[in-house]
């Protein structure tokens, strides 16, 4: 690992300087590949409004964690970005960019979820351009998210909201289908959701004045196929491999490509096939940033300061399993099926639409292979997601008897960081200690 | 072998000395700006209580919020394992440890061999927490002793029903303001304070559960707390050993 001051990360110093500040207190995995994923994910806005000033079409799609995206990205000249993401910028940038104090000055304090922060990015034109248009899911989706876009249409944007319904299981004898998760969902919930899909690729072909047909909703499956497959292969190389082969912090970030591509689709999946091929190589080599006896950990929500999960590996842990909520954007998009419906299906796999339990489960069920001995669940503060987790997540592995420790993660986490990291210690100090007691 | 454990909390120093387990020396400081000093003076006068020099003492082990500037610790512990292996060595079978310290509180859940399950910790604020005590014991005209003298002398406990200490603070003035004795306010605090604790521990805490930390020594906490939890509630001597004591333990390996 290495810090912003070293020789070959003037790549990152490029970002520090132009403000994100907080860069400086991250560490940072050294292979190029790993450095440019780190780049790619700080140039969006570039991006962006390099795209908005060559004519593009601008996507905010919210909420939303995967899908809208792979609509958009079947329009040659629209993009699709991730407005949420503007949670991460105040904690880059140590606050100083203002977007949280805009949100507050908007009525929506601190109380609410960081995602807050998007409205002070949209209130000063800062962060990202103004998308062309935005479009939001509601329903069972975070109280608190609903809330921020809420007061988003209420400073004059227009969003196209769509819904997404809460997750059940079919009821006996109704007629199902099994989504890409493995899970059986009643046959007329994909329907309400497709219909819904059908909607915003009406609207969509409308706002951008190009017909989204079936050959170019197929094109573009295929392509975030690509992506997903390619974040698939890193991430279980990456949890299952004996020493750990990729830093939480740079996993995260793959995950999140999943999301959106970071608004470029083909640049997305040269990045993803640069840190695969680092990543495989060093499975293949045996090294790792972790020593193989690292504690394994699943940990549960990404985490607003990244160096909350730099301080579990600084501690002796590493990640085995994750649920950064991000599984319906990693799950493979049916290539048989109508387009539309096949995307309703990956949107159903959401793991935050159903109930705290069901996530609990699908997240132990994939991670439980992978040796798994505690777990993490990194509350986000205000937000409605994520808040109940510990109790349901204690309650779904008290069979395997994984110690649980729950902690709430500041946007900063400086005036929280003694407690975060002795909880972090005292979790993984209980996990060795039940290795000695094993038979 | 001679070992000892010095536990940094956010109020106090603990320091313990221990040969082949048993407690021969122990002393307790006010934590003050710099802990490192205070902690190297408060294992000297363990060392003195036990009629050691400290160059007697083979192994030390630090825990607390200041474990990592405790100097020449052979090992740093958090306090969630030293509580644990302090109170399986005082009170063996025990399964849950609550702890109330000075800026946390803890509940620590043990398997039948006395080791960590897991444990669940406050989180943000001073609710429920030895400074949360401090600061009423300081609107009540007292200090944390004084504090325990007052709530053990209560009869009916007032009704407190704000755990931020900021709000507490105001409640407490007008409950003075409409009469209600100091003695029922300590005991309402205490009554609340424990309230919020048992709340911390989620699911039901089963088997034998000891109290350990300073709080621990304030009189009618112990049971308050166990009317919360709905089971009994031991305190072991001196409770606020108990993790400087578990570290001494560790350290003997």
């Amino acid at each position: 690992m290495i810090a912003l001051d070293h020789p070959t990360a003037g790549v990152l110093r490029r970002w520090h300087a132009a403000g994100n500040l907080r860069l400086a207190d991250l560490r940072f995995d050294p292979a190029p590949e790993c450095l440019a994923l780190w780049d790619f994910v700080l140039s969006e806005e570039d991006r962006l409004r390099a795209a908005q000033a060559a004519g593009g079409f601008i996507v905010g799609a919210m909420k939303d964690l995967g899908t809208i995206p792979v609509l958009v990205a079947a329009i040659p000249r629209a993009r699709a970005f991730y407005p949420d993401g503007a949670w991460w910028l105040p904690c880059l940038q140590r606050q100083s960019g203002g977007q949280l104090a805009a949100a507050d000055r908007l009525g929506i304090g601190e109380g609410f979820c960081p995602v807050r922060a998007l409205l002070g990015c949209y209130a000063a034109g800062s962060d990202f351009p103004s998308p062309d248009l935005d479009i939001c899911a509601v329903g069972a989706t975070c109280d608190d998210f609903s809330a921020v876009a809420q007061r988003l249409a209420g400073l004059g944007r227009d969003p196209l909201w769509w819904e997404l319904p809460a997750f059940r299981a079919p009821d006996p004898g109704e007629a199902a289908v099994t989504l890409p998760n493995g899970e059986a969902a009643p046959a007329v919930l994909v329907a309400a959701v497709a219909a819904e899909l059908q909607r915003v690729r009406v609207a969509l072909g409308r706002a951008t004045g190009t017909a989204l047909d079936d050959l170019a909703l197929r094109a573009s499956i295929r392509r975030a196929n690509q992506v997903r497959a390619r974040v698939r292969e890193i991430r279980e190389l990456a949890l299952g491999a004996p020493y750990s082969p990729l830093p939480a912090v740079e996993l995260l970030l793959t995950e999140i490509l999943a999301l959106h591509f970071c608004s470029d689709l083909d640049r997305c999946l040269e990045i993803l096939d640069g840190v695969q091929a680092v990543v495989a190589d060093r499975v293949a080599r045996g090294v790792g940033h972790q020593p193989a006896d690292a504690v394994r950990v699943l940990w549960l929500n990404p985490v607003a300061d990244l160096r909350v999960l730099q301080w579990l590996e600084e501690a002796g842990g590493r990640l085995a399993g994750t649920d950064f909520m991000t599984a319906q954007a990693m799950a493979p998009i049916s290539e048989d099926l109508p387009p539309i419906t096949a995307l309703a299906q990956v949107a159903l796999c959401d793991r935050m639409i159903g109930s705290d339990r069901r996530r609990a489960a699908l997240a132990v069920a994939e991670a439980r292979p992978r040796g798994i001995e505690t777990v993490v669940v990194a509350r986000v503060p205000g937000a409605s997601h994520g808040c109940s987790e510990g109790p349901a997540m204690a309650q779904a592995v008290a069979t395997m008897g994984w110690p649980v420790v729950s902690i709430e993660v500041p946007v900063v986490a400086d005036a929280a960081s003694g407690q975060i990291r002795g909880r972090l210690e005292a979790l993984l100090e209980t996990a060795l200690t039940r290795r000695t007691v094993r038979p | 072998m001679i070992t000892a454990g010095v536990d940094g909390g956010s109020r106090a120093v603990k320091a313990v000395v221990v040969a082949d387990g048993r407690i021969i020396g122990r002393a307790v400081r006010d934590s003050g700006p710099q802990p490192a000093l205070v902690a190297e003076a408060c294992l000297a006068a363990a060392c003195a209580d036990a009629g050691l020099e400290r160059a007697a003492v083979s192994r030390l082990a630090a825990t607390g919020y200041a474990r990592a500037v405790i100097p020449g610790a052979d090992r740093r512990v958090t306090e969630i394992t030293c509580h644990a292996r302090g109170i399986a060595a005082l009170l063996p079978g025990t399964r849950a440890v609550v702890e109330v310290g000075g800026q946390d509180s803890k509940v620590i859940r043990l398997d039948p061999n006395g080791r960590v399950a897991d444990f669940a910790m406050n989180d943000r604020c001073a609710a429920g927490t030895g400074r949360f005590l401090e600061v009423v014991a300081a609107r009540l005209g007292t200090d944390l002793d004084g504090f325990a003298v007052l709530a053990g002398a209560a009869g009916e406990p007032a009704a407190i029903s704000s755990m931020c200490v900021v709000f507490a603070e105001s409640e407490i003035v007008g409950l003075m303001a409409q009469g209600h004795a100091r003695e029922a306010l300590a005991a309402g605090v205490v009554a609340a304070v424990a309230a919020r604790v048992a709340a911390l521990a989620g699911r039901e805490l089963t088997g034998p559960i000891a109290f350990t930390g300073g709080v621990a020594r304030i009189p009618g906490f112990a049971d308050a707390l166990a009317r919360a939890l709905g089971g009994a509630v031991v305190v072991p001597p001196q409770p606020q050993l108990t993790g400087a004591l578990g570290a001494a333990l560790i350290a003997a390996g």
